[in-house]
Order: C-alpha cells, then structure tokens, then sequence
C-alpha cells in the first residue's frame, strides 16, 4: 500500500516543504502520511526517526563551526529528553483525535512564532541571574558577516532555571508529535534565556537529535517503526532537506518563502479540522 | 570537543545512509522491487542493535541486514555522542558540574534505551 517510491517522494517533498519554510521536515511528513491513510501514531513515530537523521546531519556542521553551544545543549537535553518520553508514552495511549488536533494548534503556534521573530535584534544580556552564572553558560561564536570581517561576539545566557522547566515542556510535544518542536526551543532560547539567534537555532538542532532518540526509543520498543517503511522516508527527508538548504540560501526575495509558510498554515488548518470532525 | 562531536555526528549521518542505500539497491537487483517488508516486534532498541550487530558480525550479510543497520547506526549516533561528552567532561575538561549533567543525560537515554 505504501510504495517506496511514493514515501521516498513524499519525503522529499516534506524535506523540502520544511526547510523553505524554516521548520523540520516533520510537520509536512505527518500530514502527508496521514492524507494517505497511514495511521498517525505510526507516521508520528517514523517522522521521529527521521528526525534525528535531519538534526544530527545538520548539528555536525555547526558544531566543527563553533556555533553551537555545548554546554546550554548539554543542560537542557537533561529536560528535553525526560519530556519526550512522557509524551511519546502520552501518544501511544491516547485516542489519534487529539493527536491531530494538537498537531495542528502545535503547528500554528510554531508558525506564528515564526513569524513574529523575523525582525527582531539580539540584546546581549548584561546581568545574567546567579544560577545561570553558576551554570557557566556563556561562550562566544565568530561571526562572519560583521561589518568590517570576522569578529568574536560573546553572550551570556540567563533565566536557566525557567529556560529548563519550558524545555521540558518542549520535549514532551517533541515526543508527543514526533516532530523536531524546533521553533519552539529557539524561542525559549531566544526571547527566555536571552541566546543570540545563531546560537539558539543551532543549539536548538543539538538538542533535537537527543531528544528525538529518547522519543524513538518509546516507539520502537511498541513495534510501531518498520524498518521498510524507515528506510525511504529517512533518505527522502535528508534529501528533501538538503536541496531546500540549498535553494534557500540562493533565494532572492521571501516571496517564495511566505509561499510555504502558507503551505504550512493551512496544513495546521487542515489537521485540527480532521480531528474535530473525527475523519481521519 | 567541538570536532570530536561533529565528527561523530556527520560520521554516524554518513555511515547510516551508506548502510540504507546499500541494503534498498541490494534488494533492488536481488528481487526487482527497492521496498521491504517486516516489522520490529517484541524488542527494545538496545536490543534490536544488539540483534543487527551480533548478526553483523557473524557474517549473515543480506539487503535487510544493511537497512537495519543503517537504522541503529542513525539512532545510535546522537546516544554515542552523549556518551563521548560524558566522557570529555571528566577526563579532559574535568568539569565535576557537566559530568554530572552529561552523566544524567546518559542515564536517562540508557533507561529509554531499555524500555519495553
């Protein structure tokens, strides 16, 4: 019923879809999957896997790029992953409505967020609170697009303790879903502990891939992922990912990009309606 | 630290998607169709590694084989560079605060390693 070849294109698409439009691939993928009458708690645990494949391959290179800050990933995975496993323990006993109505309200959020953090500047922040100095978290990336060459830009990180209660939070819809809750965790860097926006997507990604494991470990062990139907979706996303990098970077105006994000909005429209109405 | 991480990040991407590929162009040109069909029942992820690592190493080479092993290869990836950072953390860095961090990390992905 589900060919290689249409999970291996679907995925691409989705690879593609996401990465035009700044998020995973994931919250094409599910949709996508249930529109072809998979059921969701099996197209949320396949989308996880492919997850981590997307976040590791992209987390690699900002690593080496001294972009990411290890230390912040590090204390926040303590959170993240202990939320994907509840919510990935939540998927696997709740009725597949809910599913899809909060896939969708997730979805929109994400998407607004998105949006609203498009113009804002970075403020470093000055007074960090003790417990974040406690933590050590600060560091300094260098930062090639500075007028006048390469300089190193320092940061400090704040608001530790709330940042790590909201990871939780993070992780557990990261389970839940089987989505990467990227734009979520960039926010809770950006705006809670005060990361500058290069060190928060990065980090975000590093953070992803860990947290994704933990959200799979759930699922497999429930017999939920094929390793037939893995296997394509996993070399269709990282494709479909690939060239949307790719693309993006070479893209003149944001036409084509609000162009997705409509795509994605409309998506999110699209599940909650099916919930609610209960044709999955 | 850096380098070693993103070493084994992109090594383990590489490595898994070379093993997939390997086993979908072998079942390929082996029965005509790339699509395989069977589930992982009955087994937590440390142990359906153990399975495809144990069956690796005995030689029993076929197009599943190499799908599966891509699979754990790719879910194990993110686990091993928990596991080196844990180790970073107190024998380079010797840093008691992020051992102690990084080792909870590890605990906790160790635990979900081994759910039922």
């Amino acid at each position: 019923m589900h060919s290689f070849f249409i999970l291996f294109g679907i995925s691409i698409a989705a690879g593609f879809v996401g990465a035009m439009a700044g998020m995973g691939g994931g919250v094409v993928l599910i949709p996508a999957l249930t529109l072809m009458h998979m059921d969701i708690k099996k197209a949320i645990a396949l989308s996880i896997v492919s997850v981590i494949a997307t976040s590791s391959g992209a987390a690699a290179a900002y690593v080496r790029d001294r972009l990411t800050n290890l230390k912040v990933g590090m204390f926040l995975e303590m959170f993240t992953i202990i939320g994907a496993i509840v919510g990935a323990s939540i998927t696997v006993a709740v009725n597949s409505r809910w599913l899809f109505i909060l896939f969708g309200a997730v979805l929109l959020t994400s998407w607004g967020a998105l949006l609203a953090r498009r113009n804002e500047e970075w403020k470093p922040v000055e007074n960090p609170d003790r417990f974040s100095q406690w933590l050590e978290l600060e560091g300094s990336y260098p930062d090639k697009a500075a007028p006048g060459g390469e300089s190193e830009i320092s940061y400090r990180a704040t608001h530790a303790a709330w940042g790590g209660g909201l990871m939780f939070i993070a992780g557990l819809i990261a389970g839940l879903l089987g989505i990467g809750a990227g734009a979520l965790k960039v926010i809770i860097h950006d705006m809670v502990m005060g990361l500058p926006p290069k060190v928060s997507t990065t980090t975000s990604n590093l953070i992803i891939g860990v947290t994704a494991l933990a959200g799979t470990s759930v699922y497999l062990a429930q017999g939920l992922i094929d390793p037939g139907l893995a296997a394509p979706i996993i070399l269709g996303i990282l494709t479909g990912a690939f060239l949307g990098t790719r693309v993006l970077v070479r893209l003149p105006n944001q036409k084509v990009r609000q162009f997705f994000m409509i795509v994605l909005a409309l998506l999110g429209i699209e599940m909650i309606l099916r919930g609610i109405r209960g044709t999955l | 630290m850096e380098l070693l991480v993103g070493y084994i990040l992109s090594g383990g991407v590489v490595l898994s998607v070379l093993c997939l590929v390997t086993g979908i162009v072998w079942r390929w040109v082996a029965t005509g169709s790339p699509g395989l069909d069977y589930q992982i029942k009955g087994m937590n992820l440390a142990g359906f590694c153990l399975q495809v690592f144990r069956q690796a190493a005995a030689g029993h080479f076929e197009a599943h084989l190499f799908v599966n092993l891509g699979i754990a290869l790719l879910l194990l990836t993110p686990y091993l560079r928990v596991v080196a950072s844990v180790v970073y953390f107190a024998f380079v860095e010797r840093n008691i605060k992020y051992t102690f961090f990084t080792a909870i990390v590890c605990a906790v992905l160790t635990y979900s390693l081994l759910l039922r």
